[in-house]
Order: structure tokens, then sequence, then C-alpha cells
């Protein structure tokens, strides 16, 4: 066992740091979402720089894709993170230009950047179904929650393998968690910042016991369920460590989103503070693969072979 | 990041698992009784005498103190296994976490040769006289006094809470030998044999498994100068460095996911697993057993690089705790009436969760403690 990041791990994050201060931020995120936009050139550039690459690398691999991941939704890159790096290569598909979005065995719903996308997977009972999409699949629906959402239908579709489908919902699991984890990180982060600074009946807001233990309990959700995506990982998101992970990060993420907001006040609740960038598009993905409550019955179907209900 | 046990830790874990296989075949249930019911006590003394007889008792100690110079992980798996099957060392594992530890550490040579070997024979309990009346948690506030007497120290005052001391041979005791207003800096540790003079053990009942607690009332306890662990006033980082281990060395996940997986059996017999409502609140509580798990490993991982003690062990214990509550409430609410029959894994499961975030400092301490140490808030 070993908890701390490699050298090549150090690496890889430095250089993607480099990257994302130049092509992604809060500054670049307000600019996007005025238009709804896919960041293109943000995309170009991991493709160039190989972080697109990263998930079937030698001396790279799953578990550095799901940290680059992290990263890059906690600088909320305006792109599609989760299918380039995890569930594409995890399935030897090609990661093509532009968004893909992904779709589970129930799901109809809006998806993130559907007006936008080339490619759309859904999840079958068995296999994935991949197909083509234009402009004209999908119809936008307006949306306050930090990505341009799209109801979409596709056309022209094609199976995949037998046994496709879980994989893909597997690493959709982990992926999902991985960009929980960025995001959840700088939003707490800002939050306990905030309890240090402010100041109300004059002393400091986060030295009131009943606000600690919240945000105590917070942290231990949070790092929970850091460890538990990175370790889903790197045992190759098996169906039970993919559903454990995300049962527990949706649940820190619900309860982050709660004490975030009530701790910064009425101030964390305008456009003028950065919390909600992260903080909205954290519902999106609370939203995805049936939520939590599927995320927790996943793991009892798995870890005690039911029969899914 | 690597999150695999190396093959001498997974082969280990499998030669233990066959050990427990048979040694615990007859007779032994895992999760009805308490930690320190007169049933645990009476297994485990034989039981430890065979695990010593294997190298298994204290394979984590150097060689010259008759350790097996294993590493932390090999101590920590063994650990697991141990509370899988509801700790049959008993009391045991104190000895063998963290008193021999303390002692190895900060011992003397003669204290070393002659508290040492019993230890790892198999042969003595010891118990941890640290509560008071007025100092459970806020141990800084401790009353008990001990005072130099010549050559000797004399000890008076009142331990309680004090779990094993009714079978305990030995007590790893604080006492205070400054003044109560130098809080933690006048503190020491005694290693006190407990057949000593004036020592009074007063049983008190507990209504969590079979286990009972003790009153230890201390009166004129003479007692040797070479009683005194470390220095005199320095026992508070003993007891810091002491229970930095204590805290995730109990791993209580363990206990709670195995029984989760019974009530999962119990469940699937009684046709309630394939329910939406309980099969969440299943996912819940093994997804925060799973997330305990974790956050000891990362623990244990520090421990393995010879790190000091660092914080990260009280969200390790914060989540131990939100673990065990998990499973006991799930017990009771899905089991029904059946959870309320004695000794079911449902009222064992119930009963245990309730002292979890008591004992080894409480839940609230370890929120505190992340508080100013991890996220660095302000005082109150």
């Amino acid at each position: 066992m070993d908890f701390e990041r490699s050298d090549t791990q150090h690496a890889l994050l430095d250089a993607l740091g480099t990257l994302l201060s130049r092509h992604a931020g809060t500054q670049r995120c307000r600019e996007l979402a005025e238009r709804g936009a896919y960041d293109h050139e943000l995309e170009s550039e991991l493709r160039a720089a190989g972080f697109l690459d990263v998930f079937g690398e030698d001396g790279a691999g799953p578990l550095e894709a799901t940290l680059a991941v992290e990263q890059i939704s906690a600088e909320l890159g305006a792109i599609t993170p989760v299918p380039h790096l995890l569930v594409l290569p995890a399935l030897g598909l090609p990661v093509p230009e532009g968004p893909v979005v992904l779709a589970g065995r129930d799901g109809s719903g809006p998806v993130r950047y559907g007006s936008e996308a080339r490619q759309i997977l859904t999840a079958g009972a068995d296999r994935c179904v991949a197909a083509e999409l234009s402009p004209d699949d999908a119809e936008p629906v307006p949306s306050a929650y930090g990505y341009p959402l799209a109801r979409v239908v596709p056309r022209r579709a094609e199976d995949l393998a037998p046994g496709t489908s879980q994989t893909m919902m597997n690493w959709w699991r982990v992926g999902v968690c991985a960009e929980a984890l960025g995001m959840m990180q700088r939003a707490f982060d800002l939050t306990v910042q905030y309890a240090k600074d402010r100041t109300v009946f004059g002393r400091a807001l986060g030295s009131f016991q009943a606000l600690q233990h919240r945000l105590a309990e917070v942290s231990v959700l949070v790092e929970g369920a850091r460890w538990l995506t990175y370790e889903a990982a790197f045992r190759g998101a098996t169906t039970e460590s993919s559903a454990v992970a995300a049962a527990h990060t949706m649940a820190a993420l619900n309860r982050l989103t709660r004490e975030t907001h009530q701790i910064t006040g009425a101030v964390g609740l305008t456009r003028e503070h950065d919390l909600h960038l992260w903080t909205l598009r954290l519902q999106a993905l609370r939203a995805e693969l049936g939520g939590l409550r599927a995320h927790r019955r996943a793991v009892v179907t798995s870890r005690w072979e039911v029969a899914a209900a | 990041m690597e999150f695999a046990l190396s093959e001498a830790d997974t082969a280990f874990r499998s030669d233990l698992v066959g050990f427990l296989d048979q040694e615990l075949a007859d007779g032994w249930n895992r999760s009805e009784h308490g930690l320190g019911s007169a049933v645990y006590t009476d297994f485990s003394r034989g039981f430890v005498h065979t695990l010593a007889a294997k190298g298994w008792l204290t394979p984590h100690w150097p060689p010259e103190y008759g350790g097996g110079g294993q590493g932390a992980w090999q101590h920590f798996v063994l650990g697991e296994e141990m509370w899988k099957r509801g700790e049959p060392r008993g009391p045991q594992y104190m000895n063998v976490n963290w008193v021999g530890p303390s002692i190895i550490k900060y011992g003397t040579e003669e204290q070393k040769k002659e508290l040492l070997p019993p230890i790892t024979r198999g042969e003595v309990f010891w118990c941890q006289g640290f509560s008071e009346p007025e100092a459970g948690t806020d141990l800084a506030s401790l009353r008990t006094r001990a005072d130099r007497d010549g050559e000797d120290y004399v000890l008076n005052g009142q331990k309680i809470w004090t779990s094993y001391a009714n079978a305990a041979d030995y007590c790893f005791l604080l006492a205070r030998t400054g003044s109560v207003s130098d809080g933690r800096n006048g503190i020491s540790v005694f290693l006190l044999p407990l057949k000593t003079p004036g020592v009074e053990v007063r049983r008190i009942d507990g209504f969590v498994g079979d286990h009972s607690f003790n009153e230890l009332f201390l009166t004129d306890v003479r007692i040797p100068r070479n009683c005194l662990l470390g220095e005199e006033n320095k026992g508070w980082d003993i007891v810091r460095r002491t229970l930095a281990y204590e805290r995730v060395g109990a791993p209580r996940y363990a206990r709670a996911a195995l029984v989760l997986d019974g009530l999962a059996d119990w469940c699937r017999t009684a046709g309630l697993l394939t329910d939406p409502g309980v099969q969440e609140q299943f996912g819940d509580a093994r997804a925060l057993c799973e997330a305990a798990r974790v956050l000891v490993y990362r623990v244990i991982d520090e421990r393995a690089k010879a790190k000091e003690p660092s914080p990260l062990a009280y969200q390790a214990r914060a989540a131990m705790v939100q673990a065990e509550r998990a499973v006991g409430d799930l017990a009771l609410d899905v089991m029904g009436s059946e959870a309320l029959v004695e000794k079911s894994p449902g009222d064992a499961q119930f009963r245990n969760s309730l002292g979890a975030g008591i004992a080894a400092g409480s839940y609230e301490v370890q929120l505190n403690l992340i508080s100013r140490l991890i996220l660095k808030l302000p005082k109150e």
C-alpha cells in the first residue's frame, strides 16, 4: 500500500496544472458559461499534450487518468473529461474531437453538452450502444447548473461487444466521482477559508464549535470519497468498488452542498462569489447514473449478488 | 499510489485465515459476546497461548523483545482478521498493540526485562487506567495523585470505566505528579501491578454486550519508583503517541462489515434484500465501512513509513464511528423485533455501536482535533 503520489503522478499533475492555469479556471469558465459553449481549445491542448492518452500509456494508466479528470474538473474545464479520459479508452474506442456524452440504461433526461456532442454512448442491458450525433439530434434545455444541457435522440446506433455496458457504467461511476472530488475540494477549501476570515459577533465564524463539527464531518466524507475513488481506479473499476465509491461520493456531495452554502451565507448565493461555479455543477453529477439511490443499490447487487430490482 | 498488500502480507493473511478457521471452529461465536465478558476473557487466555506459539501474538515487535520483526501492515492484517472474528484475543490486543510498544519505546532495561516476556507469551492481562469520574475524554483534568515518598510513589485517587480491571494483572495508569493547574504537563504514566495493597476493584455493569466496566479505588498504594514509565510529568507525550495508534488500532469497521454481511444473509432469507429501500440502507452502510477502511489504511501507510503520528488518525476514527453507527441502525431498522432478541446480530451490533463514539476519545473530540489540526480553524 502506498497513499502518496508517485514521481510520475506529481510530474503529470504539475504539467496538467500548468496547462489548466492557461486554458481553464474561474474566469474562463464564466466566459464559456455565458455562451453555453464547449471548450474546444482546451480539449485540443489536452490532446496535443498527450493527456487524452494517459489511460493506456506505459508508466501511467487508469489511476493517473482519474487524477487528471479530478484536476480538470477542479479547474472547471468546460469539456467532457470522463468519456475522453476514462470511458472510451476503457472500451478501446478512439477519442473523437468534441464532446462525447453518456446515457444510462434508464436515462432519457437532458445530458451535459448534448447539443454540441459528436457521439453518444448508451448503456444497454449488456452491450453499449454507440451513436454519432449531429446538432439536429439535440434539443437544448435551459438550466442554471453550470453545463449546457440538451435532450438527445440518437440515430444511426451501433451495438458494441457483449459486456461493454458494465465496463462503461463502472468507469463512468469512477469518472463522475473524480469530477466530484475536484469540485468538492475547491468548494470546501473556499468555505473553510471564508470561515477563518469572516467575523461575526466579534469572533471568527470558524471558531464556533457548531460549525467546526460540521466542517470536520464534511472533511471525513470527502477524504473517504477520495481514497475510495482512487482505490476503485487502481482496481480497474470493479463493479463493487466503483459503486461503493459513487455511493460514498454522492452522499458526501449532498452534505457538502448544504454545508458550504449555509456557512458562506448570502454572499455564497451570489454570482460574484465563486462557490456556485463548483456547487451548481456538482448537482449535475449528482443526477447522473440514476443518482445516489441507484449507486447504493448497485453496491448491494454487486456485493451480495442480488438481482437488480 | 498503490492499493494492494504485498505478496508476503497477502500470504500471511491467507495463512492466518486458515489458522483461525481451524482454531475458532468450535463454539466460538464472534458477535454474541462483548469484549470483557467472562466468556471472552476465559477463551482468550487459552487462545493467545496458541497464537504466541505460532509467533503471531507480537509479530510486529522487535526480535530482541520477543517479536517477529514484522512490518506495520502485517500487524494490521492481524488486527483486521481478529476483529472480523470478534477479537478472540480479548483484552490482549491492548498489551500487544500499545502497552508493550510503549514500554519498548520509553521503558528502562529493567522494566523491559520484567514486563515484556510475559506479554509475548500471552500470560498477562493489562488494563488502561485513564478515565476518572471528572476526567474522561478530558484527560488533562485528571486528579489521581502520585506523590514521591523516599524511593517510592504513593498513589491515591479513583479510576473509572476501566474495562478488564477485574481480570487484569497490571494497569497502565495515568496519575498526576504535578499540580492540577499544570494541566497536561503534570501527568505521569505508572505501570501498576494490580495486586498491590490498597487497590480495590469494583464492578459497574454495562448493557453493551456482556461488557462490564470497573472502578479502581487507590488508597495509599505504595509502589517502587521503577513503576514510573519514562520521565516524571512527561506522561502526556507518551499517551499522545500511544492513543494516536489506539484510535485506529482496533479496526472496528472490520467487524461492522462482517455483521453487515450477516445481516444481508438474514434479509435475503427474509425476502427483504430486493426491497429498494432496504438496498439503499445497505449500500450506504457498506460505503461507510469501506470509507473507514481506506482512511484507516492511510494511517497505517504513514506508520509503515515510520512517520510521526498525524491528525489523519482522527478522520479515520470518526469514519469508523460513522460506519459502526450506520450498521447498528440498519440492524434495528431492517430486522424488526428479531433485532431485539438477545445476542442476535442486530442486538449485538446496535449495543456495540452505542459505545463506538465514546471509547478512545469521544467522537466530538475527534471532530475538534480535525477542526484544529487539519482544517486549522481558529480556537473557540
